[in-house]
């Protein structure tokens, strides 16, 4: 089998179990809109407060909880389950891979949802075109958390721990990811470049990317 | 399955009924047309209302009998009642985006508390969701729609506890704030959706029906399902 | 082939504890080898090092021609069944589809999947969500995964374990078709006396060591 076809299997398969599961949109979502409506609570009806700081909010919740789908339990295999993969023939890489572009639809989904709701609940004054703007960096961005979170969740692999260490590990490193995805509509509304922080985003997904399939081999026999 | 028809049905006329005297209601003088949301803004809200103390009635029934249909029924309101309240939240962020230019405001406290409560029903159906066993899942369930409930208080109460943007209750005893017109079109369709409730909730109780017995079909299988190995086409494999 | 497996001196530690040691053992082909032993004694340690799972840290081995810690090592993988004492399926999915997802993975047709139920005897409990299958069922499964895979050094870790006499007679009938095809298989258990009727030699594995217990 090619490494693009197990990395689809692989990616089929982690689709299908997390259907049957449900955790990124039964669970994870509702509660990173929770979390939206938390802030305002907390800040008090500041309305011209709120709406400047929804598309910070945004972000930072999508690293906390995104972090959640990166991690999510269809991603987590068993130690048999490894062994197995390991004597069939499966390319960590082409793990790694598929991993990414399951993670990175469930990512997507869930980016698109909480930015519609951050959209009603803080009602932002966003500058012309920010919308479309802030899709292709939602995209950048999730694309990079995922793959972040993927490689966390493997190197956290078996840990009672998991959850919050892969979280601790990845918050971080995901500093660039936040950075260029605020800066980009932060520039757009000083009408500005947006260049320089989209092409930071793709540079650090390009090198996530490379270091995931670089180093999924040797993240996959340390668990040996 | 009649009784869903029937059900649905009666629901159906009584809602088209209720569209009927919506839209020859007459309009606000202020708001216009937008008004007529409220017909299906209030009464959704009420039926949400209802469906969560069904819930806690059930899950009551449920700690104190032990039999699976309370169990339906708490589990099976829960999924209407966030339906409903879904549409109500909806609805109003239609109308409060017409005519106070803002599809939420934070200063709302009946929004805010109705988004919460929204919230913690989901929480209810994604525990359920999370658990195999019938049994555990019933008790789980059960506790938590006992002290969820009291969402429902503080969601009705919070545009008297909090001085908001949200109206406050338009029929109240001591008299209402409305035209009688318009009184009666959101009875009519207070009726009208209290009858779709309970067609949605009959017809859920009768799928859950349907899925225990599918499940209970499927656990007895599991030895009748498992033939002898056919030993001899082991070699042609 | 000389041997399907040679291990001279063979010694693997893990966390820090010395789990195998001076390991001497050769398989050939068509040969059955049982290893019995209590519980910690590194029966499943010898498994997975078989396995090429693991590297050693002492001596040297080859299975499959292939030397153990090089990269030869994932070539050979591909001749290797593994049967270990859990069941490696995908809880959320069906029999059927765990099936057809490591069929999808490993190469062998797809196709097939159909044929081997049957042969199982799980043609009608395929659709069946692997959560709520019994034990014997997955084991099924996975002797199924073998027989489509045909793999050349067959190792079942505690494999008869907990199975009724059908399911058993299944895995005979795996190692009888392997053996038949030029392979050999090694068999562990902590039960001596479930090895006896089935393998043609038997060792004793005991503080790392393994000995002759005839």
């Amino acid at each position: 089998m090619t490494f693009w076809s197990q990395a689809l299997e692989i990616a089929r398969v982690d689709l299908a179990v997390e259907r049957r599961l449900g955790d990124s949109l039964r669970i994870v979502t509702p509660f990173a809109i929770v979390a939206l409506i938390v802030f305002p609570l907390a800040l008090g009806a500041q309305l011209s407060l709120i709406a400047e700081i929804g598309p910070a909010v945004f972000w930072a919740l999508g690293v906390l909880f995104g972090m959640q789908i990166a991690l999510r339990r269809s991603a987590n295999d068993t130690p048999h389950r490894r062994d197995l993969y390991a004597l069939i023939g499966l390319d960590p890489a082409a793990k790694y891979v598929g991993r990414v572009i399951s993670g990175g639809v469930l990512m997507l989904a869930f980016l698109i949802v909480l930015y519609v709701a951050m959209l009603v609940l803080y009602s932002p004054d966003l500058p012309g075109g920010a919308t479309w703007i802030a899709m292709l960096t939602a995209l950048l961005f999730g694309v990079g958390l995922t793959e972040l979170g993927t490689m966390a969740g493997e190197v956290t692999s078996g840990l009672s721990n998991r959850s919050s260490l892969a979280s601790l590990i990845v918050a971080p490193l995901a500093l660039p990811l936040v950075i260029g995805a605020s800066q980009t509509l932060e520039a757009l509304d000083r009408d500005v470049s947006i260049l320089p922080w989209i092409l930071l985003l793709l540079a650090t997904d390009l090198a996530l990317a490379v270091a995931g399939v670089a180093l999924a081999r040797p993240i996959e026999e340390s668990m040996r | 399955m009649t009784k869903v028809r029937v059900l649905l049905g009666l629901a159906g006329v009584a809602l088209v009924v209720g569209l009927w005297f919506a839209l020859t209601a007459p309009a606000d003088a202020l708001q216009g047309e937008y008004s007529r949301i409220i017909n299906i803004h209030v009464p959704t809200i009420w039926v949400a209302y209802v469906a969560f103390v069904v819930t806690s009635v059930g899950s009551l029934m449920w700690m104190w009998k032990k039999t699976p249909k309370w169990d339906r029924l708490a589990a099976s309101s829960v999924e209407v009642g966030v339906l409903f309240t879904g549409i109500s939240l909806l609805t109003g962020m239609i109308w409060g985006n017409a005519v106070w230019g803002t599809a939420w405001d934070w200063g709302d406290a009946r929004l805010t508390t109705t988004a919460v409560m929204f919230f913690v029903y989901l929480g209810y159906l994604a525990l359920r969701n999370s658990i195999d066993d019938p049994k555990v899942r019933a008790k789980r369930s059960a506790i938590l729609g006992i002290i969820a409930v009291v969402q429902v208080p503080l969601t009705y109460f919070a545009v008297n506890l909090f001085r908001t943007l949200h109206q406050t209750q338009s029929i109240r005893p001591d008299g209402s704030t409305m035209p009688d017109e318009m009184i009666v079109a959101m009875m009519v369709n207070l009726g009208a959706f209290t009858l779709l409730y309970v067609a949605l909730l009959v017809a859920r109780i009768e799928v859950a029906v349907a899925e225990e017995a599918a499940s209970a079909r499927d656990t007895a299988l599991a030895g009748d399902a498992v033939k002898p190995p056919k030993l001899d086409e082991v070699r042609d494999v | 082939m000389d041997s399907l497996v040679a291990l001279n001196g063979i010694g693997v530690s893990l966390g820090g504890k010395q789990i195998l040691r001076a390991l001497d053992v050769k398989l050939q082909p068509g040969e059955i080898l049982g290893v019995s032993g209590p519980n910690g004694s590194g029966k499943t340690t010898l498994v997975r090092l078989l396995a090429t799972l693991l590297r050693p840290d002492k001596g040297s081995g080859v299975v499959l021609e292939a030397e153990l810690g090089s990269n030869d090592i994932y070539r050979a993988r591909r001749s290797i069944g593994l049967i270990g004492h859990t069941p490696a399926l995908i809880d959320e999915l069906s029999l059927r589809e765990n099936l057809i997802h490591f069929a999808r993975l490993g190469g062998p047709d797809a196709e097939q999947v159909d044929q081997v139920l049957s042969v199982v005897g799980l043609e009608d409990a395929g659709g069946r969500l692997t959560s709520a299958s019994s034990f014997g069922m997955k084991r099924r499964i996975e002797v199924a995964y073998l027989l489509m895979t045909r793999p050349s050094l067959v190792l079942l870790d505690e494999a008869t374990s907990g199975l009724d006499s059908a399911a058993q007679g299944l895995v005979a009938a795996l190692l009888e078709r392997t053996i038949n095809l030029g392979g050999g298989a090694l068999m562990v258990s902590h039960d001596a006396d479930s090895l006896e009727s089935v393998c043609g030699r038997l060792l004793r594995i005991h503080d790392g060591r393994l000995e002759s217990t005839q």
